[in-house]
């Protein structure tokens, strides 16, 4: 089994070391292999919205950087874990570029769910179990709320789970996860 | 009674590069013509252009001084893209840095997105409200607007007339919101295209398949999996 855990390395805060020490001996302890990245500010280009990983080469970026890399990476892993400073209650912006440049994954044609809002479907048949962590040093209420809701709210086989500075707790809610790939729906 | 001219930025943070005007600096064009006047002194920042080329001090040290901004954009993931993320960011630092200053500057956003429903812009306008709170200043109202993928191309037809004028009177309601120092909270404002929603799609769908045709694919090259390494 793979873990692949991405962080932001312009958060190199106590709050996030701890965060970060709890899930990399989490999953060593239950026999994953992990692979670490962390993205620096400058590393990846912001996602420019030109639609070429739809349109000219289907299912990549054409941005020649370390996206690809970060993406396959991914693709290959059964979980993947985005340890998320929360910044004005969403990712923060090297976060939001991982996040940005995941469209390649995606297929681009317009589809409406259940509920009656509009998805694009999913590019593979299945995905790595995608757990997102916020993390922050002075995180409000308010700001908590509004990350579940963008997270969670629009899509599904995503965890959110936040840091409360309790490696115990937090154990308690990986173990309640399946770490497991699954199919499609995003 | 004569007031002062009222300070305000326009903040637009499309990250397309290409040729294609972004409609976020449409809609920023549009918000500049209903504020130019003698009651106002408009600046102009262009988020790519001052990220890409390190030139955000400037942009920064008019924020700090304004009366009111708008931060016009488009929705990525259901929130702001990586890029006024960043921007927004270091805007934050660089107000820390300054020793804090604030003026009760008001914070409007006007969001578009590409899926027909304006409601799924309404997290990213609560990013945009958390935002404000953080650097001191008031959060006003957002301008949500669905169906951002055809406006630019149909704006002038005329069923697109009464979203055109929503849009532009939802600008007039901020004008007179800055002008007139309004207290009362205001809701946020939703724009959608009167389209039906099938040919949306269809549309939509329609032109993902003829752009690929002109980078030389064929429909069953849209679906490759370029990143698995078995499937
Ligand atoms: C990386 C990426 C993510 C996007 N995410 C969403 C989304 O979550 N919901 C949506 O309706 N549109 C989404 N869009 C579409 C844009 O919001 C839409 O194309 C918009 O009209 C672009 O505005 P602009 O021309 O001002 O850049 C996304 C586009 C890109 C490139």
């Amino acid at each position: 089994m793979k873990a692949c855990i991405i962080s932001d390395g312009e958060y190199q805060t106590e709050t996030f070391q701890n965060l970060n020490r709890t899930i990399a001996g989490y999953f060593a302890e239950k026999g994953f292999e992990t692979v670490k990245m962390q993205v620096e500010i400058g590393d990846l280009a912001f996602c420019k919205g030109c639609f070429n990983c739809w349109v000219k080469k289907p299912g990549e970026c054409v941005i020649g950087d370390d996206i690809s890399r970060i993406n396959r990476t991914a693709m290959n892993s059964d979980v993947v874990l985005l340890l998320c400073p929360v910044v004005f209650g969403q990712f923060s912006a090297n976060m939001k570029s991982v996040v940005d440049r995941w469209l390649p994954n995606m297929l681009p044609f317009f589809k409406t769910r259940p509920d009656g809002s509009t998805m694009h479907p999913p590019r593979y048949d299945d995905y790595p179990k995608q757990i997102m962590i916020g993390f922050a040093d002075d995180l409000s209420a308010e700001d908590m709320v509004l990350f579940s809701d963008i997270t969670k709210k629009h899509r599904t086989n995503v965890d959110v789970l936040f840091w409360m500075d309790s490696e115990s707790d937090t154990r308690r809610e990986l173990d309640a996860i399946r770490l497991e790939r699954a199919g499609g729906q995003l | 009674m004569s007031e002062r001219i009222k300070e305000i930025v326009l903040i637009s943070a499309s990250p397309k590069v290409e040729k294609e005007e972004p409609l976020s600096a449409y809609l920023a064009s549009l918000e500049e013509r209903r504020f130019k006047s003698d009651e106002f002194h408009v600046s102009n920042v262009n988020v790519r252009q001052c990220v890409m080329k390190n030139q955000t001090e400037e942009a920064f040290r008019t924020m700090l001084a304004t009366d009111a901004m708008i931060i016009t954009f488009p929705l990525y993931f259901f929130c702001l893209p990586g890029l006024l993320m960043r921007f927004l960011q270091d805007y934050d630092q660089y107000r820390v840095r300054q020793g804090n200053v604030t003026k009760n500057a008001r914070v409007f956003a006007v969001v578009n997105c590409g899926f027909p429903e304006p409601e799924i812009n309404e997290d990213a306008v609560r990013v945009i409200k958390s935002f404000s709170r953080r650097i001191g200043a008031e959060f006003r109202f957002g301008v949500l607007i669905g169906g951002g993928g055809m406006i630019l191309g149909a704006k002038d037809a005329p069923f697109m007339k009464k979203v055109m004028e929503q849009i532009t009177d939802a600008f007039d309601l901020m004008r007179e919101d800055v002008l007139g120092n309004g207290e009362t909270p205001l809701g946020n404002r939703y724009v959608s295209v009167r389209f039906p929603r099938k040919l949306y799609f269809f549309m939509g769908n329609y032109g993902w398949m003829s752009m690929a045709r002109q980078n030389g694919l064929q429909k069953k090259d849209l679906y490759l999996k370029p990143y698995r390494d078995r499937n």
